[in-house]
């Protein structure tokens, strides 16, 4: 037993579909966010920007982008909690994921 | 001063003396629900950091996270690492321009989502790229190649314009698996760099200097050793301890004959 099937080791995704190979996942509460730029200086994937006039910036994620691999730096940098990805990267075929649950902060036991 | 503790203080070895200390710290007897202790604290604290302050980690901080690495435990006790310490501006910007080099050549022969589709070159790349990917499933998986354009782009870099690397080199000899020693014996690097208020950063992209005989031979890379792992160190940037979501793994847990799913 394997949890590849045959078709699926030998199927790599192909890297320019989104279908195939899912990234980023990056909420931003734009009631907290104010756009200080921290969290753009912690991503490793280089997948933020800041946007917006003077004085009513806000941080997103960059619009067709690769990269976000869900460390979520963003989150830990941010003294406003603004900012998190929610949900792992995926891909289809040889690289699919398995046995992942909810996001979850640190939990006591 | 009376005889009897004046005595009592002679014969107090200073060893001795810490011992005890880190006996009487450790939380022997932890009640459910408790608190982290700042061993976890520093493990769940620690993030890869990308982002360092200019100024430089005094050498002697660095010679404290050499001495933990000294004491991880490895197969056999076979102790199958060596390390490179460098912190020359000059030296790490060479490394650099290197890796970013070797990065272009990649992603230019490879990345066919950089392509126009369909172009004859997105075609060649493509198929280079798909066969490579059975050969090399671990190197060539989306995220490390995303990484890697990223880095012929100028989007990213290799090593952070961190002040001081710590190159870990692994010998080919060692017993089992070398790779999961230098990934253990790193571990104990990174965590003590936490607990001391640095910041740290694994590079598994350094093993493009192995391809180099200019680098190995400036590095003093020689066979049977092989740069596994860097280990980029300096003073982060920003406070980075909020703690992080992260997923859930499925584990199965076995216990009075019964198996149950935990998360």
């Amino acid at each position: 037993m394997a949890l590849l099937t045959w078709q699926e080791r030998h199927q790599f995704p192909d890297w320019d579909d989104p279908a195939q190979c899912r990234f980023q996942r990056v909420t931003v509460d734009l009631d907290r966010c104010d756009g200080c730029k921290l969290c753009t200086l912690a991503c490793p994937a280089n997948v933020l920007e800041q946007y917006g006039e003077k004085g009513h910036k806000k941080v997103r994620v960059k619009a067709s982008v690769r990269g976000c691999i869900s460390c979520n730096n963003c989150h830990a940098i941010c003294d406003r909690g603004a900012i998190q990805a929610t949900q792992h990267y995926d891909f289809s075929g040889y690289y699919r994921q398995f046995g992942r649950g909810e996001f979850a902060k640190p939990r006591i036991f | 001063m009376t005889e009897g503790s004046a005595r009592a203080v002679s014969v107090e070895d200073p060893e001795e003396v810490a011992r005890k200390a880190g006996q009487d710290s450790k939380i022997t007897n932890v009640p459910e629900g408790a608190e982290w202790n700042a061993v976890e604290r520093a493990m769940l604290e620690r993030r890869s950091i990308r982002k360092f302050k200019k100024a430089q980690v005094p050498g002697y901080l660095i010679r404290r996270l050499l001495e933990v690495a000294r004491f991880a435990p490895s197969q056999g006790n076979c102790q199958p690492w060596k390390f490179v310490v460098v912190r020359d501006t000059d030296m790490i910007r060479g490394m650099e321009n290197f890796c970013v080099e070797q990065c272009r050549k990649l992603s230019s022969a490879l990345d066919y989502a950089t392509m126009p589709a369909g172009s004859p070159r997105y075609w060649v790349a493509r198929l280079k790229a798909k066969l490579l990917n059975r050969l090399r499933p671990n190197m060539l998986h989306p995220v490390p190649v995303t990484a890697v354009t990223a880095i012929a782009e100028g989007r990213f870099a290799v090593f952070h314009r961190a002040p001081t690397l710590i190159l870990i080199l692994a010998d080919k000899r060692g017993i089992g698996d070398p790779a999961v020693d230098v990934g253990i014996c790193g571990t104990n690097i990174v965590l003590a760099a936490q607990s001391l208020g640095l910041g740290t950063c694994w590079i598994g992209l350094s093993t493009f200097l192995n391809e180099s005989r200019d680098w190995c031979d400036r590095l003093g890379v020689e066979a049977p050793y092989e740069i596994v792992e860097t280990i980029a160190v300096g003073y982060p940037v920003g406070d980075t301890t909020h703690l992080v979501p992260r997923e859930t793994h499925e584990t199965a847990w076995f216990e009075n004959g019964q198996k149950r799913v935990v998360y």
